[in-house]
């Protein structure tokens, strides 16, 4: 057992330190506002991922024939991890990094992986999930809307809401109901442009023009937008949730923001008081906490194991670390949170309101955590009507 | 980065786990508080794995996982200066070993049995050798043998070259995971009984008001054991004070849950519950509580000396 990072892990470490010292500019903190899915920062990522990409540094973990190297499992999580501290300059685009670009590679046609993934390899790819519906939010399975197959296209309608980064995405990951039941549930790589497609910004207490409202009327997309087969799109899903999550690094964002805290208090004079370092230290002992529970899941994937419940309880723990320094946040620096007062704090205050509920509600988490990693027996579900 | 454990880590806990699983098997366990095993504390110096911390390729990272996995029987035995403080730093002094915190009159659990003393103020260590002559029992709540010393300043007490602050980091290292793993036996019982246990028609375990506070608890638990791991493995008192600060922390909370969730039967003696339970509630509250492990963390990573 060893915690330590290899020589070749910390000059990765360093390597994009200076990267970001580089490439952020002066005022990054005011682009990285309002987080990854806001215009702002999906636009700066649109600069900065090429760069990334030039580097060698945005997708080192694929494998050479799409534009990587083959990076080990650990390399890939301390980027994600220097680069979620810093506030994630990849927007987006974390997200095809992360699993939509292995997803498309394991079950995605050539013609598919030729279209979609240089693009991604360049960072010059903006993608949003249609998952979540007015009526299937947690419970996805009872997502509603409709893809009809007419000789070679579907014909989609319906709607999702909740979308993050659709205002600015090119294709869509969408979800589309081809049958009854899980089975009945096909996946589409829809280009955003398609006619029939209206996207409409939800004001939100999080972020600026970040989640949306996506409405399909008479939407036709060929049958070769279809990744997988109809009724296999819940394993593809699962696959692809397994990867988004490995590496969820929030809590090294929340450990910066918890540092410039502390650091700043002491400058004031108030971080001798003994109740605001107790405070401080609890709030970085869940970080820490968090830390760890990510680096198992990392570790299992690295080890080539299959993936467990362990990335559950990981997940319900980087909430928690979130929610600790948001808190901190709160009681210490509540001044700092309106006008044009911490530009870095607002930022984490917005992105741990929605830490427990984007990516999947921390209750359904609770819920794996309680089946898969304890064996309790499912709550009964109410029959469908 | 690699969180797997090394072939004799390995090798080291699989015979931990034959101990253990042989004498969780044939616990009888009394209407007591607490069931000091003999047998289990001789076969465990029998198979010589208290010395496991000193042994290079072990480490305090086996000494670690060894006390984690013999915290979850309901039986108990001397854990933290058996497997960490004595062999890393005291090698020479008797076991069972009891430690006294800033004062040699206090109650100190492990002090009724126990064949040697350590004192700790300041920066100072005394030793004494101790009969069970030396000790009066104290009637306690918790799930521990506790005593106090009857004529502390009569002993022969021998002042020891010894780093009293790696006494300390070694000490709040094994609270940290004796603790957790008493909440992680704890939990399991509990998990167990509202698998079987059947109201309204179902098991207590599939309503997800129960399913919910369980597995927080078991991240808690879990989280417990990692920053417990990376502590040993560090050698930092940083990680140490972090281990044991979120162990103590999130204890109260667990217990009242998993009380809660066996009813009365958890207020019996017949059940194992509470042997778990109250070694836990003693441990929250060791080396000044959450609290002071908190200030110690503050300052090893933020600055601002304090003494704990």
């Amino acid at each position: 057992m060893n915690f330590e990072w290899t020589t070749e892990q910390r000059a990765l470490r360093d390597r994009v330190r200076t990267l970001l010292a580089r490439e952020l500019p002066p005022d990054w903190e005011h682009i990285s506002r309002h987080g990854p899915g806001s215009p702002a920062q999906t636009a700066f990522s649109l600069d900065f991922c090429p760069k990334l990409a030039a580097e060698g540094l945005l997708v080192p973990h694929w494998p050479v024939s799409h534009g990587g190297r083959g990076a080990p499992a650990w390399e890939h999580f301390i980027l994600g991890e220097e680069l979620f501290a810093a506030g994630e300059p990849r927007g987006p685009q974390y997200m095809n990094v992360n699993f939509i670009g292995a997803t498309l590679m394991k079950y995605g046609t050539p013609q598919q992986q030729a279209r979609y993934l240089p693009g991604m390899a360049a960072g010059r790819a903006v993608w949003c999930q249609g998952f979540s519906e007015p009526s299937a939010g947690s419970d996805l399975a009872s997502l509603a809307t409709r893809a009809i197959q007419r000789e070679d296209e579907y014909l989609i309608n319906g709607s999702k809401v909740w979308t993050s980064y659709a205002g600015m995405a090119q294709t869509c990951f969408l979800l589309a109901r081809t049958g009854a039941g899980k089975g009945g549930i096909a996946i589409f790589l829809v280009p955003m442009d398609t006619p029939g497609i209206t996207v409409r910004a939800i004001p939100s207490l999080i972020g600026h023009g970040d989640i949306h409202e996506v409405f399909f009327d008479d939407v036709v997309v060929p049958a070769t937008a279809r990744l997988g087969a109809e009724g296999q799109a819940w394993a593809i899903i699962g696959y692809a949730l397994s990867l988004e999550r490995v590496g969820l690094a929030r809590y090294a964002f929340s450990r910066r923001v918890l540092d410039r805290m502390v650091c700043e208090l002491q400058a004031r004079g108030r971080f001798v008081d003994t109740h605001v370092r107790t405070q401080a230290a609890q709030a970085l002992a869940a970080c820490e906490a968090a830390r760890l529970l990510v680096y198992r899941v990392v570790d299992e994937r690295a080890r080539g194991l299959p993936p467990s419940a362990v990335s559950n309880v990981a997940r319900v723990a980087v909430v928690k670390a979130d929610h600790a320094v948001s808190d901190f946040a709160l009681a210490y620096f509540g001044d700092a949170l309106s006008g044009d007062g911490w530009p870095l704090v607002q930022a984490h205050h917005e992105r741990a309101i929605a830490a427990g509920i984007a990516s999947g509600a921390a209750e359904i988490q609770l819920n794996l955590v309680a089946q898969a990693w304890l064996q309790l027996p499912r709550e009964p579900l109410p029959e469908r009507t | 980065m690699n969180l797997e454990f090394n072939p004799d880590q390995l090798a080291l806990l699989d015979a931990v786990e034959r101990i253990a699983s042989a004498h969780d098997a044939r616990s009888v366990l009394g209407a007591n508080h607490f069931e000091y095993s003999t047998s289990l504390q001789t076969d465990l110096d029998a198979a010589g794995i208290f010395e496991a911390a000193a042994v290079e390729e072990l480490g305090a990272v086996a000494a670690v996982a060894m006390i984690h996995r013999l915290a979850m029987l309901p039986q108990c035995v001397e854990l933290v200066a058996a497997a960490l403080v004595l062999p890393l730093l005291a090698p020479d002094l008797a076991r069972p070993c009891a430690v006294f915190w800033g004062r040699r009159d206090g109650p100190a659990r492990w002090s009724p049995g126990a064949r040697t003393a350590l004192c700790v103020r300041g920066d100072i260590v005394e030793t004494a050798m101790l009969t069970d002559a030396d000790v009066a029992n104290l009637d306690s709540p918790f799930g521990y043998p506790v005593g106090r010393l009857i004529e502390p300043d009569a002993l022969s007490w021998r002042r020891l070259d010894l780093d009293a602050a790696e006494l300390r980091r070694l000490w709040r290292l094994g609270v940290a995971i004796e603790l957790t793993g008493c909440l992680g036996a704890a939990l399991h019982a509990v998990v167990a009984h509202v698998r079987d246990r059947r109201q309204f028609g179902r098991p207590l375990g599939a309503f997800q008001a129960v399913q919910h506070r369980l597995a927080a608890a078991a991240v808690q638990v879990e989280a417990g054991r990692w920053l417990a791991l990376q502590a040993a493995h560090s050698g930092c008192d940083a990680d140490a004070a972090c281990a044991l600060a979120h162990a103590q922390e999130c204890t109260p909370a667990i217990t009242y849950d998993l009380h809660q969730f066996m009813g009365a039967m958890g207020l019996t003696l017949e059940h194992p519950l509470h042997r778990w339970t109250t070694r836990a509630k003693m441990l929250r509250a060791d080396m000044g509580g959450a609290h002071a492990q908190q200030l110690v963390l503050a300052a090893a990573v933020w600055g601002l000396e304090v003494t704990a």
